[in-house]
Order: C-alpha cells, then sequence, then structure tokens
C-alpha cells in the first residue's frame, strides 16, 4: 500500500480513538445528567450526537475511499473492516446517550425515586467496559478485549436485578409505575450499552487475529 | 496422478546459475485442476521455479539442478524421461507472446502436424477445438489464413494458449501471461484461466497480486529462493501467518 494510504490509515484510527472519546463523555453525562437531574446536561448531550454523526459518516467515506483505491488486503483490510464495524457500534452508543438523556426530563419529577436504584453502578460498570473496548483497539489489545467479553455476565445480572426491583416497586404503588417503567427501559439501554463494548471487543479480535469468534459462548478459562 | 492427490511435487529442489543460487531446497506441492499463483519481487526465484517444472531450465547453460520435480509421481529429472513429451504434457506461455510468423490455423496445427496428424478434417477439429478452448475462436474463425502476427497482443497470447492446449497438455504454466496487456485484454485472460482450469493444472507466476488474488486458488510467495508461505489465496490475502508474507502483499517490502 502507497505510503499516503498508510498515512490514511493512521488518520482512521484517530478518527475512531476521538469518536471514542466523545461517546464515552456522552455516556458519563447522560448519567450524570439522569442521576443529578441534570437537564441543562441532558440537552447538551442530545445536541451533542451531530458531532457523533458527523464522525460516522466521515469514518465511513474514508473507509470506502481507502477500499475503492488502494485495495488493501490483510492487516490493512481487516483494519478497514472492523474500523466499519466499530465505527457503527460507536454510533450506537451515541444513541443510547441521547436515550438515556431524553429520559432526563420525564424523570424530574421522581429524582428521589431515581437515586435509589442502583443505576449509578450498573452505568459505571458498562461506561468501564466501553472505555476498556476502545482502548483494547487503541492498544491492538486482544487480551483486554477478550476480558470484556466475559464481564458482559454482571451487566446482564444487574439488568434482571432492575428489573424485579421494579416490579416489586409497581406492586408496592401505583406512585411507581410511571418512574418504574422509565427506569426499566433505562436499564435496558444500559446493559446494550455493554453488548456493544463487547461487539467492539470481538471485532477488536478480528482485526488483530484474524480470527472471528462472534456469536460463541465465553467461559472465563476458554480461549 | 499421485496417490496423495497432487498432479505435481517439488522435492528439495534447489537450482544454481554458475555460482549462484536461485532456488534453495523448495518443495510445493500443485493440486490438479486448481489455479497455483507465485508471487514474489523480482529475482525471488519464481520463474526459475516455474521454468524448472518442465525442464526448460535445460537451456540455460550453467544451470545446474537438484532436487525431484514429481508430475504424477514420476520424477521428470530422471535421465529416461523424454522432454519434448514432458514439454507436451506441462506446457507454457510466456509473457511476451510468440506466435509463429505463420497463418493463425498453421500456428495451431504446428503442434499436432510434428505429432504425426496429417489428416486435414482431424486438423480442423483440432485447430477450432483449442481455438474454442483458448477463447479466440469467435475473432479469427473468418480468416484462419491471416497472420499470427496480425492479431492484437491480446489474441497473440489466446493464440499461443490454443497452441499449447492443440497437444493436449495436462498442466499449464503461465509466466506473467497478461503482463504485457492492457487491463481489458488482461480480464479476458484471466477469465479464460478460470474457465481452463477445469480440465487443466494451472501455475502460473504473477507480479500483480490482485491477479494472484483474483485467479488463483492456492499461493506461494518466494523470497530469495525459498518459499515463505504457501497457503489458500484467500488466506494468504485475508491473514497470511509469515510477517514477510504480510508485508509483501500489503506492498510494504523494501
Amino acid at each position: 500500500m502507497p505510503r499516503h494510504f498508510e498515512l490514511e490509515l493512521d488518520q482512521l484510527r484517530t478518527m475512531l480513538i476521538r469518536m471514542g472519546s466523545l461517546v464515552e463523555e456522552q455516556i458519563d453525562f447522560a448519567v450524570k445528567a439522569m442521576t443529578e437531574s441534570d437537564v441543562a446536561l441532558a440537552r447538551l448531550v442530545i445536541e451533542r450526537d451531530k458531532k457523533v454523526d458527523e464522525f460516522d459518516n466521515a469514518i465511513d467515506q474514508h473507509c470506502m475511499r481507502v477500499f475503492a483505491l488502494a485495495q488493501p488486503v490483510a492487516i490493512d483490510l481487516r483494519l478497514l473492516m472492523a474500523a466499519l464495524k466499530i465505527n457503527n457500534e460507536l454510533e450506537r452508543i451515541g444513541d443510547i446517550a441521547v436515550n438515556l438523556a431524553e429520559r432526563v426530563e420525564p424523570l424530574l419529577p421522581y429524582s428521589d425515586f431515581v437515586k435509589k436504584t442502583p443505576l449509578r453502578e450498573m452505568a459505571t460498570a458498562a461506561r468501564e467496559m466501553v472505555k476498556h473496548s476502545i482502548d483494547s483497539f487503541v492498544n491492538n489489545d486482544p487480551e483486554l478485549a477478550k476480558e470484556i467479553l466475559i464481564s458482559d455476565d454482571a451487566i446482564d445480572s444487574f439488568d434482571r436485578e432492575t428489573f424485579n426491583f421494579m416490579i416489586k416497586k409497581m406492586k408496592e404503588s401505583r406512585d411507581n409505575i410511571e418512574p418504574a417503567s422509565h427506569m426499566m427501559i433505562v436499564s435496558r439501554h444500559i446493559e446494550r450499552l455493554a453488548d456493544h463494548a463487547t461487539n467492539i471487543a470481538e471485532d477488536v479480535i478480528f482485526l488483530v487475529n484474524a480470527k472471528i469468534i462472534k456469536h460463541h459462548a465465553y467461559a472465563p478459562d476458554s480461549q | 496422478m499421485n496417490t496423495n492427490g497432487y498432479k505435481i511435487r517439488t522435492h528439495g529442489l534447489s537450482l544454481s546459475y554458475g555460482s549462484k543460487l536461485a532456488l534453495n531446497n523448495v518443495s510445493l506441492d500443485v493440486k490438479p485442476n486448481h489455479v497455483t499463483a507465485l508471487i514474489g519481487p523480482s529475482g525471488c526465484g519464481k520463474s526459475t521455479f516455474l521454468r524448472a517444472l518442465n525442464r526448460m531450465n535445460d537451456l540455460i547453460e550453467d544451470a545446474r539442478t537438484s532436487g525431484e520435480v514429481l508430475v504424477d509421481n514420476i520424477n521428470v529429472y530422471r535421465e529416461d524421461v523424454d522432454v519434448v513429451e514432458l514439454r507436451k504434457k506441462v506446457g507454457m506461455i510466456f509473457q511476451r507472446s510468440n506466435p509463429f510468423p505463420k497463418s493463425i490455423y498453421d500456428n495451431v496445427a504446428y503442434g499436432p502436424r510434428i505429432n504425426s496428424v496429417h489428416d486435414t478434417k482431424r486438423l480442423d477439429e483440432v485447430v477450432e477445438s483449442s481455438l474454442k478452448r483458448a477463447a479466440l475462436w469467435d475473432e479469427v474463425k473468418d480468416d484462419l489464413t491471416k497472420s499470427g502476427l496480425a492479431l492484437s497482443g491480446g489474441q497473440q497470447q489466446r493464440l499461443c494458449i490454443a497452441r499449447a492446449l492443440a497437444v493436449n497438455p495436462e498442466v499449464l504454466l503461465m509466466d506473467e501471461p497478461a503482463s504485457a496487456l492492457d487491463p481489458i485484454a488482461t480480464a479476458k485472460i484471466e477469465e479464460l484461466i478460470y474457465e481452463l482450469k477445469s480440465n487443466f493444472t494451472i501455475v502460473i507466476v504473477t507480479h500483480n497480486m490482485q491477479q494472484a488474488a483474483r485467479v488463483s486458488d492456492y499461493t506461494a510467495f518466494f523470497y530469495l529462493g525459498k518459499i515463505i508461505e504457501f497457503n489458500e489465496t484467500k488466506t494468504i490475502f485475508t491473514s497470511p501467518k509469515e510477517k514477510q508474507t504480510e508485508d509483501y502483499v500489503t506492498g510494504r517490502f523494501g
């Protein structure tokens, strides 16, 4: 591949890293806005999603150009394929941040209720998975990627716990129905965040090891 | 056919031109009815290796060959091997097409004629079927008396393929068959290779990696007279095992 295309591949990595940082921050802000009932912060998250979309488009265009003009093979080909997939996952993560931010206003009357849920802990765990998945890409680290695959189970547990907690709350009082419904959806969004992080981790493993490991169950000592 | 299913096997094949070692202990197995591509930088030995398969290197004065080349389980370097018969069975197409200064018909009929086929009807059949199999018949059938040299580059190359096919080879060795051709003529040759492989075993040397990727089933990467990696083409171009191979196919070599 001619040198100027190698530089384009470097640029591609940089764009993905910057997009990763942006969506990580969007998640942080969205969770903060929710737990602290911060409407202004929620609006910022919604507004900034435009930037996430801009990255999405720019990365897609960039990849298409390199595919067409450089006919990449081997590791270059895998980088481009991984970039397209990771781009897609990051854009979805950005959408989740918006979904969370959009719940802030409807949940304003229920700030006490929100504060009592184990939301923050679950959100932190999911956010760490997202961060590590992006780090595994930045550092070409399939070992870190594998660890992420295993931690998805904990998030699924949190989600089930939250669901059961909300059912309990709804049974306790009709007044809890509205906030509990919102929180079940919020919990599902956060569980989805973790899924996207595992998808990114799988894409990193594909990129580095040229192994496709999607759709497998993971045991702690597998691979 | 070898009992283990390979058309050609080389064992420890080495070749020197004088004191220069061009092939260093090369062992390769070529599957029948598949296309095997040989890639590598200039001077890596791929063309030398190709020529060794039908003993074309015998024509080079200071070339010394050791090791074995088995075609259908018979070592072609044995004393009692008829080299002319070998070269009918294992035909060669060169980079620069070299039709004889004769008519199209006589180019293709040449091989059968020197093999004592003189019956006109039989020759007509062989010429037609060879030109058809080389995807040239439709373009030349209206005037087979035209000189082979009056054809375009791409047509000349297909004429050379027809000529090779006329003597019923089992293997076709192609040394950069499309490198002197424009993209359309190249595409026609590549299409032809794809069609031919169901009836022949093809080994092709190419310096064009995209071509190797497009036409071949297996690829051997040569460097400094050795095979660095040999695998299914899709693996060489998606996840090669050796760093040198990866550096070469991604264009980072040298």
